[in-house]
């Protein structure tokens, strides 16, 4: 070894030892940029599986699935379900202009979540009332979680030739605080085909 | 006959009272419009000064356990209010306010505390930092010293390498 490489070996050294003697005030102070920030939406089916979702709904019969929110936007976050439900021509949540469906919420769960964290809960629904008449089905009461929610206007739906059935769509849309709520474009639901008690 | 009459009275008092009762102190629209904006407004204020107190470090899960309890009677006030229970939805309402009630200060002081502990924490690693520099800094040059003698007396202790010539 030359005495020129001798010698930036040994500054080099000092380099290094400098730097680990400064590294935990640098951890202090320097603060690295996050990851992406993006929240979860999810709904499972009642073996609390993405399986077995309610589909095939009777009169009075009460489904069961489970929703969960996760956080990871880097910090607490207060965030609003609004649980909607509509046949298949009213207003659906459309994600490529990020805006919500039009309807009004039957229910709604406001929460708050620290970083990383994840709320999950059991959602119990019947469809309380319920009618056939000729082509079409009419929906009028839902129960949510104990609440009975009557429909107004009443829900209709006209029979779906391609699909044999009565179709309903109960859906959660994710609203996200931030001087006010705004539309988060996250949202998940199941179809409902509603059917006669045999 | 005058003390029955009394009684009589008495009691067709109670019952007329009893059908007004509610009429008296039930809410109405506007107040109940009125006790949910004050109580977004509470929630809200609330929510960010407990954001920014975990921002800094703070431990505020205490507080967060308020905050949902808060949001969950939000919620409710508005589940009710869709269905026309304004009176419901007014009572939740003020509970909601009233949970969040003292939120802020506590979360303002958990975080003038967390800032506290952080310029503590700060200003004794900085200064460990600078005297382990100053250290390494000195030594650095005694090292150099030693070093570099070092390295000249192995090189004046080498022999001479006589090579053949073709």
């Amino acid at each position: 070894m030359s005495f020129e490489d001798f010698k930036v070996f040994y500054v080099l050294s000092l380099l290094g030892l400098g730097s680990i003697i400064l590294a935990p005030t640098l951890a202090l102070t320097v603060r690295l940029p996050s990851g992406e920030r993006f929240s979860e939406l999810w709904i499972l089916g009642s073996g609390h599986m993405a399986e077995d979702y309610p589909f095939n709904v009777r009169l009075n019969e009460t489904c069961k699935i489970y929703l969960g929110i996760g956080n990871h936007m880097n910090g607490l976050q207060y965030y609003r379900v609004l649980v909607k439900f509509r046949n298949g021509t009213e207003s659906s949540p459309d994600a490529l202009n990020a805006t919500p469906s039009t309807l009004d919420p039957l229910v709604e769960y406001r929460l708050f979540l620290s970083n990383d964290d994840v709320w999950e809960k059991e959602i119990l629904f019947s469809v309380q009332d319920f009618v056939f008449e000729g082509n079409s089905c009419r929906v009028s009461r839902i129960t949510i979680n104990g609440d009975i929610v009557n429909l107004s206007p009443i829900k209709i739906a006209t029979w779906n030739e391609e699909s044999k059935g009565f179709y309903f769509q109960l859906f959660f849309e994710l609203w996200l605080h931030k001087a006010e709520f705004v539309y988060h474009n996250r949202f998940v639901g199941i179809w409902l085909n509603m059917t006669k008690s045999v | 006959m005058v003390k029955y009459k009394s009684v009589v009275c008495f009691v067709v008092f109670i019952f007329i009272f009893s059908q007004f009762i509610d009429a008296c102190f039930a809410a109405d629209r506007a107040t109940t419009d009125e006790a949910l904006v004050d109580a977004e407004s509470d929630l809200v204020s609330a929510y960010v000064t407990v954001g920014e107190a975990e921002q800094v470090g703070a431990n505020v899960s205490e507080l967060l356990v308020k905050l949902k309890s808060a949001g969950d009677l939000l919620a409710d006030a508005y589940n009710v209010y869709r269905q026309g229970d304004y009176d419901k939805a007014c009572s939740y309402a003020m509970n909601c306010s009233y949970g969040v009630n003292g939120i802020a200060s506590e979360a303002t002081g958990l975080k003038s505390d967390a800032e506290a502990s952080y310029s503590e924490r700060l200003f004794v690693t900085a200064a460990v930092s600078s005297v382990g520099l100053s250290l390494l800094f000195v030594l650095s040059l005694f090292g150099w010293r030693f070093l570099k003698k070092r390295y000249l007396q192995g090189i004046l202790k080498m022999k001479p390498e006589v090579r053949k010539t073709e």
